[in-house]
């Protein structure tokens, strides 16, 4: 259970987060709706402490964490994963070093049981042929999955999905929005995407939260935004 | 009027001053806490040797040919213009200590430092900084990981261990440039060159150019991985920081060659 009160957040005298309060509960996908420049990548990245809020607090699984040190964070995101928008990857390993990093850095794992292992979630994102390939030759589709790859490897409990569909065609936005809804049903996990997305938010969420402006203006499940009579979210969803 | 606008360009003037002052004072402290962090990493013994060998290689690979070139042309001209000079006394054997000790005092140290922060240190700040643009050094984070420990320790600690060996590389190409044109161009018989060089370089003199090249390693890595460390802004940021890291190594190496040099003189002779 991921637990957000009063969360706010300024750049300078920009103000980009005011007064976000959700819980996120275990097991759920929560869709994170709005448009662009509205906050929320910068909301995703307080989940997991990339920043720090100037007011509010962040509480998961009972645990306040909103002061933490960023060497307990470091601790703490071993059972997270995070999806960057471009996948970031690193571009000096291929995509099998990619998803075999967290293993060889925080499990006493063989060299053969990271293969085992790696392999097994390469074929579960469709990747196994392009496993010697470079991040610079694969497609925005498959930087996607070979980074949602690595972020699953550890067995994270959470992960964070920042504009998965961004940049994708409809086809490949389909498949990886249904990507990460069999990753998280089989992982068991909690799962935050944040999208511009509506169709593919919709078949995959259980619940979405939209945004404006830095600001929750709605909550609820598919039925209950479509049932909206706010203006802009009709206008947004439409 | 002209009182008011000529005021009006005062403040101006003066407040870009205080701008300027205050961000150099803000960056010099965030340049101290980085290195803090990284000698931190250095002390509790968290570096990763197998990237600090690939950086190594890396580094040194990239730079050592155009060293070499650099130094060979460097001893052959001193050589020559030596050769010239000293002739005008009949002294023209001192040619061999006189391109042997202004390479090993000054020149490779300096010089070399400055061609490895053009290519080794630039490719250091590049490479960082477009990690940076691209959410590598995030997604680090995000994988339970330290940038500085897993991406910036092992790159300066190799910047500080091949630097000093490129240098020494470096001296002994320039060496054999200022012997060939001793030898085919000044007609200065090899057996007496090779005497008068070994017999000119005191350890001393060694030492006071390979400390120097200690101090310009960390110097490079430094300057060079903190601006890509902090480069934001795209791939014009990764330019623009890029060429600030050249540009700040170029500076630091020639100040602090004058004050180490002015210390070394002082307290060793
Ligand atoms: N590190 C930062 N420094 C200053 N402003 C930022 C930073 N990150 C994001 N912003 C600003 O915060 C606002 C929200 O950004 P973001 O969360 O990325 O929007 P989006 O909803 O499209 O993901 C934008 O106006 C952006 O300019
Ligand atoms: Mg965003």
């Amino acid at each position: 259970m991921i637990k957000v009160r009063g969360l706010s957040k300024s750049f300078g005298d920009h103000v980009v987060l005011k007064d976000v309060n959700v819980e996120i509960k275990d097991g759920e996908i929560l869709a994170i709706l709005g448009e662009s420049g509205a906050g929320k990548s910068v909301f995703l990245q307080h989940l997991i402490g990339l920043f720090r809020p100037d007011q509010g607090t962040v509480e998961i699984d009972g645990r306040d964490v909103t002061h933490l040190s960023e060497r307990s964070w470091l601790e703490l995101r071993k059972n997270m994963g995070y999806l960057f928008q471009q996948g970031a990857l690193y571009d000096f390993m291929t995509v099998f070093e990619n998803v075999a990093f967290p293993l060889q850095e925080h499990t006493s794992l063989q060299a053969r049981e990271i293969k085992v292992k790696v392999d097994e979630i390469l074929e579960m994102v469709g990747l196994q042929e392009a496993a010697r390939k470079y991040p610079a030759e694969l497609s925005g589709g498959m930087k996607k999955r070979a980074a949602l790859a690595r972020a699953v490897v550890l067995g994270s409990k959470i992960i964070f999905c920042d504009e998965p569909t961004s940049g994708l065609d409809p086809m490949r936005s389909r498949d990886i929005s249904d990507l990460i809804q069999r990753t998280s049903r089989r992982l068991k996990c909690t799962t935050v995407i944040t999208s511009h997305d509506v169709p593919n938010s919709f078949r995959i969420a259980d619940r979405l939260v939209v945004f404006r402006e830095g600001v929750i203006i709605a909550v609820g499940t598919q039925q209950e935004l479509l049932a909206s009579s706010d203006q802009f979210i009709k206008e947004f969803i439409k | 009027m002209a009182d008011a606008e000529r005021e009006a360009e005062r403040t101006i003037a003066m407040s870009f001053l205080i701008r300027y002052i205050s961000d150099f004072l803000v960056g010099t402290g965030n340049a101290l806490f980085f290195l803090r962090d990284v000698l931190f990493c250095v002390v509790r013994g968290r570096i990763r040797w197998a990237e600090v060998l690939k950086q190594i290689y890396e580094q040194g690979v990239q730079s050592v040919v155009i060293i070499a070139l650099a130094s060979f042309a460097s001893g052959a001209v001193l050589a020559l213009q030596g050769y010239v000079m000293l002739n005008r006394f009949g002294a023209k054997e001192y040619v061999a200590q006189l391109v042997a000790l202004s390479l090993v005092r000054e020149l490779s140290p300096v010089f070399g430092s400055f061609i490895f922060s053009g290519k080794a240190g630039a490719r250091l700040a590049a490479e960082l900084g477009t990690m940076n643009v691209n959410d590598q050094m995030l997604a680090t984070r995000t994988l339970g990981v330290d940038p500085v420990e897993f991406l910036v320790v092992p790159r300066m600690v190799a910047c500080f261990l091949v630097l000093p060996g490129l240098i020494v590389f470096s001296e002994l190409v320039g060496i054999f440039g200022g012997y060939f044109i001793g030898i085919y161009d000044a007609h200065i018989p090899s057996a007496t060159y090779i005497h008068q060089t070994l017999r000119s370089i005191g350890y001393v003199d060694f030492f006071s150019g390979f400390f120097k090249t200690l101090f310009f390693g960390l110097l490079i890595g430094w300057v060079c991985c903190y601006q890509g460390f902090y480069t934001r802004g795209g791939s014009l940021g990764v330019g623009q920081y890029t060429t600030k890291a050249v540009a700040f190594s170029y500076i630091l190496i020639v100040i602090s060659n004058m004050i180490l040099t002015k210390l070394i003189l002082t307290f060793w002779g």
